[in-house]
């Protein structure tokens, strides 16, 4: 080892040992919490199990998940369907001051979640609207689909100006532009912003709780539940192991579409 | 031609009549907000008149000390994990600059870019065992409380530090540190004269964006913490309470959120910078 001689290569040795023991490690004990049968004090037995799958999916578990599928899919078809105009509006304009109002789609997305969603519940009391189902999917959309519009908007800004020109040259029309050029091309961008919402919407915890007064719990609350409450690690960490895998797939299925990772990338 | 000219004005106007209505639905809950700070009611319900009253019960009120506290520990937790995130991620984008396998620079950004992808409750969950293992590893208590929201904050910060800096080394141009080293400076003289300050700009977003997102932060700090509060922790704790939330609340809210603009703002005037060196 020629270790006596500074090179810059070693700076990155710190993060380096970092994400070993902060990002990898944490991963490599869930994995085996999800595994170990369920100590008493919460600590890690070596008795393998599948029993906290399981438990999982349990029938008084399925409905939970089910609705928790229902209320990310409907979220992230409004968010898709909403949202996909707004990008294309956006990204077709011309106005002077867009980069503001382009920032107005970005501000909500960094103010924390919780203040957007306790304003929406008072909004929604003050208005007589009950809380309930509703005002849970409605409130989801809303903090979600900035994260819809960002990235089909940014995998927009990077199509070649040209091929618009080219397609109106050869006769396509507006509709036909749309369909044939742009709605292709974008496909990664909607691709990510799917990622970006439908995960998210079923594994945050509290929303569901706040907007329902505690009557509708999502897999986050119940993973928040189990964990912090109930402190059964082990079923926590398989339900947050299967999510795990999930997001691990749909990330793989993104970056073989967008190879440059332009939709994630420029977020801020 | 009239005829086109007048359906693109109408689909034009129909168009950002559209964005308006979704910018309209995304702010009137934080508008609303921000208009009843100003009043003293705790329902919605009845407007009591102007007052500033939410404003000083921040500093002098019931709820004040709590509120103090769990400011200062939000404070705190930021600005230590953004200070370590900014060193820990501007050191590993300098070496990985100068690294030529690639093997190495791919494990890297792979690894680097788990805690973006990943949903922020499995880094939640996963955080908070791996403190549980040490904790019983070391024999260590509640003692470290503090300690571990800040390393599980620096987990999250740190890969958007380094996808700040890279960028700009990059655009840099590398003969520019060897010259300082033919020249005369020794390694660290040519990293922190040379190289650091070309690529300031790029370390100040990453800081201010560490920061931001040490703040905003509820659900990891929600998991990692335990004996003490942070501003998104109590406000979740009195909001999942049977009461409503107290009106010095909406205040703190509208000062968050004036807070956060302003960070935002700043973090997207330097990147405008890059965009036109470039040209």
């Amino acid at each position: 080892m020629k270790f006596k001689q500074f090179s810059r290569k070693y700076l990155s040795i710190p993060y380096g040992i970092f994400m070993a023991v902060f990002i990898v490690l944490p991963l490599i004990i869930l994995f085996l919490y999800s595994f170990a049968e369920n100590q008493q004090d919460g600590s890690l037995s070596f008795s393998f199990t599948f029993e906290n799958f399981k438990q999982v999916f349990s029938s008084t578990n399925l409905i939970m998940l089910k609705r928790s599928f229902k209320v990310g899919i409907i979220t992230t078809l409004v968010c898709l369907v909403a949202g996909y105009p707004i990008a294309l509006i956006l990204n077709n304009s011309t106005f002077k001051y867009k980069s503001v109002i382009v920032m107005l789609f970005m501000i909500p997305m960094w103010v924390n979640f919780l203040i957007r969603t306790l304003a929406t519940k008072s909004a929604f009391n003050a208005l007589g609207i009950p809380l309930g189902g509703f005002a849970v999917t409605f409130t989801m959309i809303y903090n979600y689909i900035p994260f819809m519009i960002m990235p089909i908007y940014n995998t927009m800004q990077k199509i070649d100006k040209c091929l618009f020109e080219g397609a109106s040259d050869l006769g396509a029309g507006p509709f036909k532009t749309l369909l044939k050029v742009t709605l292709p091309l974008s496909l990664p961008g909607v691709l990510s912003g799917i990622t970006m919402v439908f995960m998210p919407s079923i594994t945050t915890f509290a929303i569901a709780n706040i907007m329902s007064n505690n009557k509708y719990s999502l897999v986050g609350d119940y993973i928040q539940n189990e964990a912090l409450n109930a402190a059964n690690f082990n079923v926590a960490s398989a339900i947050s192991l299967i999510i795990l895998i999930v997001i691990g797939i749909s990330m793989f299925v993104v970056n073989k579409y967008d190879k440059d990772g332009s939709a994630a990338g420029g977020m801020m | 031609m009239n005829n086109s000219k007048i359906k693109s004005i109408a689909l034009k106007s129909l168009s950002w009549t559209y964005v308006a209505i979704i910018l309209g639905i995304l702010y009137i809950p934080i508008i609303w907000m921000i208009i009843w700070s100003f009043t003293g009611s705790i329902s919605f319900s009845s407007w009591n008149g102007f007052t500033f009253e939410n404003y000083s019960n921040l500093f002098v009120g019931s709820l004040s000390d709590e509120i103090f506290s769990a400011l200062l520990n939000t404070l705190i937790i930021a600005v230590a994990s953004s200070f370590i995130a900014t060193i820990l991620g501007t050191a590993a984008a300098i070496g990985l600059h100068s690294i030529r396998k690639k093997w190495i620079k791919t494990t890297y950004s792979n690894i680097n870019q788990i805690p973006m992808v990943n949903s922020e409750i499995v880094t939640a969950m996963s955080m908070m065992l791996l403190f549980q293992v040490l904790r019983r590893v070391f024999g260590t208590g509640s003692d470290v409380e503090m300690f571990e929201v800040i390393l599980a904050h620096v987990t999250f910060c740190t890969p958007y530090v380094l996808l700040n800096v890279a960028p700009r080394l990059a655009q840099s141009d590398n003969k520019i540190y060897e010259a300082a080293l033919d020249l005369g400076c020794n390694y660290w003289q040519a990293i922190f004269k040379v190289v650091i300050p070309e690529i300031m700009p790029g370390i100040i977003v990453g800081f201010v964006m560490a920061f931001t997102l040490s703040i905003d932060d509820f659900v990891i700090t929600e998991f990692t913490i335990d004996g003490f509060s942070t501003i998104s922790t109590l406000i979740y704790h009195k909001a999942s309470g049977k009461k409503p939330l107290p009106s010095e609340f909406r205040a703190l809210f509208t000062i968050i959120f004036f807070v956060v603009l302003g960070l935002l703002i700043f973090i997207n005037k330097p990147q405008k910078e890059i965009k036109e060196n470039k040209k």
